[in-house]
C-alpha cells in the first residue's frame, strides 16, 4: 500500500487549474522528486496534500485513509509534514520557538525535548543561534531551521518545497546530504525541486510534471539518462 | 503648574491610561491576527460594563425592557468584574462568528469585515438600548464593600487625591497586562497564537488551528474590553449605551499612536493618551479628547509608524 496516493488530482490555483488529473504515489521508505518547470503545478500539489488549498477534483490518500476533505491541522496530526517554499521561519521567534512550534501537535514533553538535541545535532549552527530570532538567520540556516521543524512533529512523510532555492552550492549540497540521511533514519521524503539533476541524484523515483500534468514518471537513475528528459529539464 | 499639581495629573493619567491601555490591547490582538480594526470592541466595552454592573447590583435595569428586573443573585465587586470580562469574552467569541468567520471563508475583503464589525456594534448598542433603556447607570459608592472612597496625600499645604476606584483600576490593569504578557509571550498557546498572527498558513502547516486560534483571541479581545469598560464604569459611570463610542475611537487613537499590531505600543499609547488628557486643564475638560487626539497627529507628523511601530520589512 502506497503511503501517499493521488488519484486524478486536480487543484485550482486563483482561477488557474495549476494542477490537472495528477496520479502520484509514494511509499514508505522512498525518496520521490517532483520536478518541473515554474509553474508547473508542483508546490500547488504539495499545498493541496497539506490541505490548504481545495482540491478541485480526485482524491488523496495517506495510509489508506482519504484525506481528500481534511483540515490542514489534521493532517499534521496523520504525520504528514511540510517544509513550505521560501521556507516560512516564523521570523520575529527564537530558533528554538520555531523547533518547539514544529512539535505543536505533540504532547510528549521528554519526546520533543530530545528530538530538539536531535536536530542540533543534526544542524550544529541551529544550536549556536538558538535564542536568535528566526528572522536574523541567513537563507541556509533558515532552510535548515525549516526542515528541522517540520521534523519535529515525528513526520511519516516529509514534504520539502525547493529546499535549495536561492542557495548558494555549498549549503546546497548540505542540505541534501542531510536528506539522504533523513531518508536513511527511515523518513519518507516528497521532494519539489527546480534543481532537476540534484534531485533525480538524491531521489529513488521521479515525477515529471508539465503544465499540471504527469508527463514522465520512472526511477531516477533511469530519467536522469533518458534523452527527452536530460533535454528539457536537465540542460543536455 | 507646581509640582503637586503635576503628580495629581500624573496619578490621573496613568489610572485612566492603565485601562486604555487593556482595552486597545483587545483590538491590537484582533489586529494582529486578522489584519482588521474590529469596530464592534467599543460595543464589548458598554456591554461588559453593564453586565458587571448587573452582577454586582443584582438588578438588571433602571429602564428599557428590563427594567427593575432583579436577578435571584448578586456578586461582589471582584466576581462580578470577572464574570463580566468572561461573559463579554463570549460576545466576541459571537462577533466572530456572525462578523467575521462567514466574510472570512468565503474570500471576501477585509474592508466588507469592517463594516460589519460595524454592523454588530450598531446592532449591539441598540439592543442595549432596547433592554435597558438610556439612563445613566452609576454604580453604588459603596460598590468594593467598606473601603474608604479616598486617600489624601498632604504635601506641605497642598494637597494630592487619590480615589480608591483610580487604584483599583491601575491595579487591576496591570494584573491583567501581566497575565497577558505571560500568555502570550511565555506559554504555548502564546507562541501559537503569535505564529499565526506572524503568518497563518505557516501556522496551519505545523498543525496549527487556525480558526481555533482566531476564535481564542476574539475571546481574550472580548474580555478585555469588557473589563475596561466595567472599571471605566465604576469610575465614571455608565453614560447610556453609547458609553462605549467615545471610548471606541480612543482606543483607535491608543493602537494608532502606539503602532499598529505591537502589544507593548498599545500599552505605551494607553499611557501616553491617559496622560495627556490628564494634562488638559480642568477649565478646558470639554476638550480632552481634542487633546488627545492633537497629541496622537503631531506623534504621527514624527513616527508615522507610530511609538513602537515597525515599519514592516519582509524577508523572503
Amino acid at each position: 500500500m502506497a503511503l501517499l496516493k493521488l488519484k486524478n488530482l486536480s487543484v485550482n490555483y486563483g482561477a488557474i487549474q495549476a494542477v490537472r488529473g495528477l496520479d502520484l504515489e509514494v511509499h514508505s521508505g522512498e525518496v520521490v522528486t517532483l520536478i518541473g518547470a515554474n509553474g508547473a503545478g508542483k508546490s500547488t500539489a504539495l499545498r493541496a496534500i497539506s490541505r490548504l488549498l481545495k482540491v478541485r477534483e480526485g482524491s488523496i490518500y495517506f495510509e489508506g485513509r482519504e484525506i481528500t476533505a481534511q483540515a490542514p491541522d489534521a493532517v499534521v496530526r496523520m504525520g504528514i509534514a511540510q517544509s513550505p517554499e521560501g521556507r516560512q521561519v516564523l521570523a520575529r521567534q527564537s530558533v528554538l520557538d520555531n523547533l518547539e512550534l514544529g512539535a505543536f501537535v505533540r504532547k510528549d514533553r521528554a519526546g520533543i525535548k530530545s528530538d530538539i538535541a536531535k536536530m542540533f545535532q543534526l544542524f550544529p549552527r541551529l544550536e549556536e543561534r538558538k535564542d536568535q530570532s528566526a528572522g536574523t538567520l541567513s537563507g541556509g540556516e533558515q532552510q535548515m531551521l525549516a526542515i528541522a521543524r517540520a521534523m519535529m512533529s515525528r513526520p511519516k512523510l516529509l514534504m520539502l518545497d525547493e529546499p535549495s532555492l536561492g542557495l548558494a552550492p555549498l549549503i546546497i549540497r548540505e542540505i541534501f546530504s542531510i536528506i539522504r540521511n533523513l531518508n536513511a533514519e527511515g523518513t519518507t521524503i516528497l521532494l519539489v525541486e527546480q534543481n532537476a539533476r540534484l534531485a533525480m541524484q538524491h531521489s529513488h523515483r521521479t515525477y515529471v510534471l508539465e503544465a499540471g500534468q504527469i508527463t514522465f514518471t520512472g526511477p531516477s537513475q533511469e530519467l536522469l539518462s533518458d534523452e527527452r528528459v536530460l533535454h528539457a529539464y536537465l540542460g543536455g | 503648574m507646581d509640582a503637586v499639581q503635576f503628580l495629581q495629573n500624573f496619578l490621573n493619567g496613568i489610572s485612566i491610561g492603565s485601562v486604555y491601555a487593556i482595552f486597545a490591547l483587545g483590538y491590537t490582538l484582533v489586529f494582529s491576527i486578522l489584519g482588521i480594526i474590529n469596530f464592534a470592541h467599543g460595543a464589548i466595552f458598554t456591554l461588559g460594563a453593564y453586565l458587571t454592573y448587573s452582577l454586582a447590583v443584582g438588578q438588571f435595569g433602571i429602564g428599557g425592557l428590563l427594567a427593575d428586573l432583579q436577578l435571584p443573585f448578586q456578586f461582589s465587586f471582584t466576581i462580578s468584574l470577572f464574570i463580566g470580562a468572561i461573559l463579554s469574552g463570549m460576545a466576541g467569541v459571537l462577533v466572530e462568528r456572525c462578523a467575521f468567520r462567514p466574510l472570512r471563508t468565503r474570500g471576501a475583503d477585509p474592508l466588507l469585515a469592517l463594516v460589519s464589525s460595524l454592523g454588530v456594534a450598531l446592532v449591539t448598542v441598540n439592543l442595549l438600548q432596547y433592554l435597558v433603556g438610556s439612563e445613566i447607570y452609576s454604580f453604588p459608592s459603596d460598590v468594593y464593600g467598606d473601603i474608604r472612597p479616598a486617600f489624601l496625600l498632604h504635601i506641605g499645604e497642598k494637597l494630592v487625591v487619590v480615589r480608591t476606584v483610580q487604584i483599583i483600576i491601575f491595579a487591576v490593569s496591570m494584573v491583567v497586562l501581566a497575565l497577558l504578557g505571560y500568555l502570550i509571550g511565555w506559554t504555548r498557546i502564546g507562541k501559537a497564537l503569535r505564529a499565526v498572527a506572524e503568518n497563518a498558513s505557516t501556522a496551519s502547516l505545523l498543525g496549527i488551528n487556525v480558526d481555533r486560534f482566531i476564535l481564542y483571541t476574539f475571546f481574550l479581545s472580548g474580555f478585555l474590553g469588557g473589563m475596561a469598560g466595567s472599571l471605566v464604569g465604576t469610575s465614571f459611570g455608565i453614560a447610556g449605551p453609547y458609553f462605549g463610542v467615545s471610548y471606541g475611537l480612543k482606543g483607535l487613537a491608543v493602537i494608532v499612536m502606539g503602532g499598529l499590531g505591537s502589544i507593548p505600543g498599545a500599552v505605551l499609547g494607553g499611557m501616553v493618551i491617559g496622560l495627556a488628557e490628564a494634562f488638559v486643564p480642568s477649565e478646558y475638560s470639554a476638550y480632552k479628547e481634542a487633546v488627545a487626539f492633537a497629541f496622537l497627529f503631531a506623534v504621527l507628523l514624527i513616527r508615522p509608524q507610530g511609538l513602537l511601530g515597525s515599519s514592516q520589512i519582509q524577508k523572503v
